[in-house]
């Protein structure tokens, strides 16, 4: 049952208690999320020394690829912000340009994490070779597989906001996915800084 | 058009371009691992909340405080699993 608070200062993604509930079940998903990545790092942080006769992080990491990736998620980032602001907006045109953007971003966020991914693998650096390029692999594919379902996520969001406009519903859904954007760019600050920067210092 | 790049946003993914260039510093500068540390904790902290708070607006509807409360509760988990781990495996005090 959808009940309607009729409260018209709010953005239309709050505007029903069912829309207010659902964002809030998100936040709690993104708790559970942190924690997920918390325990990632853990695993990481004891593995990383443990590279047995494959190479360390500082051998095969480039900076370059992965710069780029860091521009490209904080710029998605960024993007989606707007797109929500256009949404608030009630600029559906505008707020479709923003996540059609964002989506592009993502895929080449990802096209650079393939091209890592299989560099790494020509250097000898893959899931079996040790403990280090087994949790490695494991952090990075974690946070690659959400992008990729993201990416998934936003398509299908589109559609639906062509199809039906900006509902209370699919407005719901658009910020809600923005959520789960945003999120992944801050997992991907402390990929960054934590497992790249930190091995190439 | 104007109206579609509100200027908070814009100083905002500025500032997290410039928390990237700060934490890059660690790489192109040959510094001590505890201040190259210290400088991406920093960094990348500030950036997370940068994100949180005017990105993904955490504090504006009135669910705030449980927001936030779910949030700091996963970050707490997350850090003490992180140091926990790093004591008993890496640092060797248990």
């Amino acid at each position: 049952m959808l009940k309607m608070n009729n409260n018209n200062t709010q953005p239309l993604e709050y505007s029903t208690e069912q829309g207010r509930m659902n964002i809030l079940g998100f936040w709690i998903f993104i708790g559970a999320e942190i924690m997920l990545f918390g325990t990632l790092f853990a695993s990481y942080f004891t593995l990383e020394t443990r590279t047995g006769s494959g190479p360390a992080g500082a051998e095969i990491f480039e900076l370059p690829p992965v710069l780029a990736e860091t521009l490209l998620l904080l710029t998605s980032s960024f993007i989606i912000g707007l797109g929500i602001h256009a949404m608030r907006l009630g600029r559906k045109k505008a707020m479709m340009t923003f996540f059609i953007i964002t989506l592009i971003l993502g895929a080449a966020f990802l096209g650079f994490e393939i091209y890592e991914f299989i560099h790494y693998v020509h250097e000898g650096a893959s899931l079996q070779t040790s403990a280090f390029t087994s949790i490695l692999l494991t952090t990075l594919g974690t946070h690659g597989l959400h992008v990729t379902f993201g990416l998934a996520w936003g398509i299908v969001i589109l559609i639906q906001v062509i199809k039906r406009g900006l509902t209370p519903q699919t407005a719901n859904k658009s910020f809600i996915f923005s959520l789960y954007w945003h999120f992944l760019d801050v997992v991907w600050i402390f990929i960054f800084s934590f497992i790249y920067l930190k091995g190439m210092m | 058009m104007k109206e579609l790049f509100p200027a908070k946003h814009v100083m905002g993914f500025i500032f997290s371009l410039v928390l990237t260039g700060v934490a890059l510093s660690v790489y192109f500068f040959d510094m001590s691992f505890f201040m190259g540390m210290t400088i991406l904790l920093v960094t990348a902290f500030a950036q997370a909340a940068l994100q949180l708070v005017l990105f993904m607006h955490a504090g504006e509807s009135e669910d705030k405080n449980t927001i936030y409360t779910s949030v700091y509760y996963g970050i707490i988990i997350a850090v003490i699993t992180v140091l926990g781990t790093m004591l008993a495996m890496i640092w060797g005090y248990v």
